[in-house]
């Protein structure tokens, strides 16, 4: 399929959007959607309209784009998953309707790359940064994940008693097992790119700076086996379905959960957000050193009383 | 994203997220919650906010008296909240007495021209736009309070060495109390059904993150 190509784009993709600035590749119909979330990179509502808006596009457009790319045009970062601030906000307010409109959000975006292959869409993730939580979630469900050797990702949402809930337990299990995804949602722990690599969930490992051509490495090897992969892909999901179903039930039982955070909880989850603040700001250390370091503590203190420090935070 | 079959609460916080997120993503703001403030900005800040604390309940009042019966749920709502709310001026000064600035510099102190902009628009919408339009002020001074009072608490406490509540117990309590008050904010937002309200409610909000967030700025 042809279209004029305006400003570097298909015309049926040419809109204004202001967290997401979309790249086309015309060798491999290949569209990266590079996300700017500044200054801190998260799924905020409107940054998910920007993207549902995006995958509309492609679905109007049957055959145009090959390749969906998701990237980040942030440094060291690729998405560090919910809006915190969101979350605090409508867990305050007591609004289970508001949490389940987020979430069913998410899901319909997490559906859109689960059924990617059925609408003729090859889909990577190109990690280059650290990720968390629903940053991780949404490179999972990518056909093929490319981390950058530097790139740390987790669920840390169990160190503030949540869980995520958009589909980590269906991609992680699917991908890498029960027992790694049960190690890495229940542990909270971060873990290094090679650390992924090893457990399966990461298909493809790239020296720092190395993600671009590794992505190419990637587009050149599928394209003359295109409808092949994707009837594989396919394939696979018939073999080892993710349900819509079972990620709304999820999602439901998400936002049931997040209601309950306590006050202890919620300034867990403040202390991560500014811990993210200061690295903008400049500082070193960020929100993935801030798990680590309640990790730590959480680990010696327990050693040390039987009980978490945690436990006593108001 | 405006739903006509959304509870207005989620459509509001729908509506607005993007005013709040500009707030929250300021550089200005972003600084004081991630390094807090100097001895010298930490008093204008607190010297800023006695005159949101010393408008806010006659906003209310303003608003209140101005209510019709079909609203008189908001009515009832605002009394009880301006209850709640009288006398906090005092903490202010209580903090800013602690921070070495006393109760009649503060009470002479000129406003900025945002904060004056910030209360005569909140008076104005109360009398001649909408008089629900309170509760757009109250849910963006409440959001801003429980959502980034805790973080922003943390940080001043840290850069000036505070202790226990000492000299910031006006944000600190703030941020606890309006935690509660976001439930009951809710509750009677999704009452609302007037879209003339709605729409002056989120206006509100949207010039109340704006405004507040330039005050910061200068602070």
């Amino acid at each position: 399929m042809s279209q004029t190509i305006v400003n570097g784009l298909p015309s049926s993709l040419l809109r204004s959007y202001r967290y997401i600035r979309l790249e086309w590749n015309p060798e491999f119909s290949a569209l990266t959607a590079k996300f700017a979330v500044k200054p801190i990179q998260c799924y905020s509502l409107a940054a998910m309209a920007e993207l549902q808006q995006i995958f509309n596009d492609i679905s109007a457009s049957p055959g145009l784009v090959r390749h969906f790319v998701m990237a980040s045009d942030v440094s060291r970062v690729f998405n560090f998953g919910g809006d915190l601030s969101l979350f605090v906000l409508l867990v305050r307010a007591r609004d289970l309707d508001s949490l389940r409109l987020y979430a069913k959000r998410c899901i319909e975006l997490v559906w859109w790359l689960e059924n990617a292959a059925q609408l003729g869409v090859h889909t990577t993730a190109l990690v280059q940064g650290d990720t968390l939580g629903g940053g991780l979630e949404s490179a999972l469900l990518h056909h093929t994940v490319i981390f950058e050797r530097s790139a740390q990702a987790g669920y840390p949402e169990v160190l503030f008693n949540l869980f995520p809930g958009m589909g980590a337990w269906n991609l992680t299990i699917r991908k890498a097992g029960y027992a790694v995804a049960s190690d890495m949602i229940l542990s909270g722990k971060i873990y290094t790119a090679d650390q992924l690599f090893r457990r399966g969930l990461v298909d493809i490992l790239a020296d720092d700076g190395g993600g671009d051509s590794a992505l190419s490495q990637v587009l050149r090897t599928i394209e003359p086996r295109f409808r092949g992969t994707l009837g594989a892909l396919h394939a696979r999901r018939i073999a080892l379905p993710v349900t819509y179903e079972s990620l709304q039930a999820i999602v439901d039982h998400w936002a049931s959960t997040a209601l309950g955070l306590s006050n202890r909880d919620l300034r867990l989850m403040e202390r991560l957000a500014r811990a993210q603040v200061r690295k903008v700001g400049g500082a070193e250390e960020g929100a993935v050193e801030e798990i680590k370091r309640m990790e730590l503590d959480t680990a010696w203190d327990v050693e040390r009383t039987g009980q978490s420090e945690w436990a006593t935070l108001s | 994203m405006q739903s006509p079959s959304l509870p207005f609460f989620m459509d509001l916080v729908a509506r607005t997220d993007e005013s709040r997120r500009a707030f929250e993503t300021n550089s200005k703001v972003l600084d004081i919650v991630a390094n807090g403030l100097s001895v010298e900005r930490y008093r204008k800040l607190l010297l800023e906010l006695y005159h949101v604390v010393w408008h806010f309940n006659p906003v209310c009042a303003a608003a209140a008296s101005r209510i019709t019966d079909q609203h008189k749920q908001v009515r009832y709502f605002l009394y009880d909240h301006m209850q709640e709310e009288k006398g906090h001026e005092e903490w202010v000064l209580n903090d800013l007495a602690f921070v070495g600035v006393e109760a009649a510099a503060a009470r002479k102190y000129n406003a900025s021209l945002h904060m004056l902009a910030l209360n005569g628009y909140n008076y104005w919408a109360a009398d001649r736009l909408h008089p629900c339009s309170a509760l757009g002020m109250l849910y963006a001074l409440e959001v801003i309070a429980s959502v980034y009072g805790g973080p922003i608490t943390a940080a001043i406490t840290e850069s000036l060495l505070l202790q226990d509540e000492r000299g910031i117990s006006f944000i600190s309590s703030h941020s606890t109390l309006d935690a509660e008050h976001m439930a009951e904010l809710r509750v009677i937002l999704n009452t609302i059904q007037s879209d003339e309200a709605k729409r002056a409610i989120v206006d509100s909000v949207t010039f109340n993150f704006f405004h507040f967030t330039r005050v910061l700025e200068a602070v």
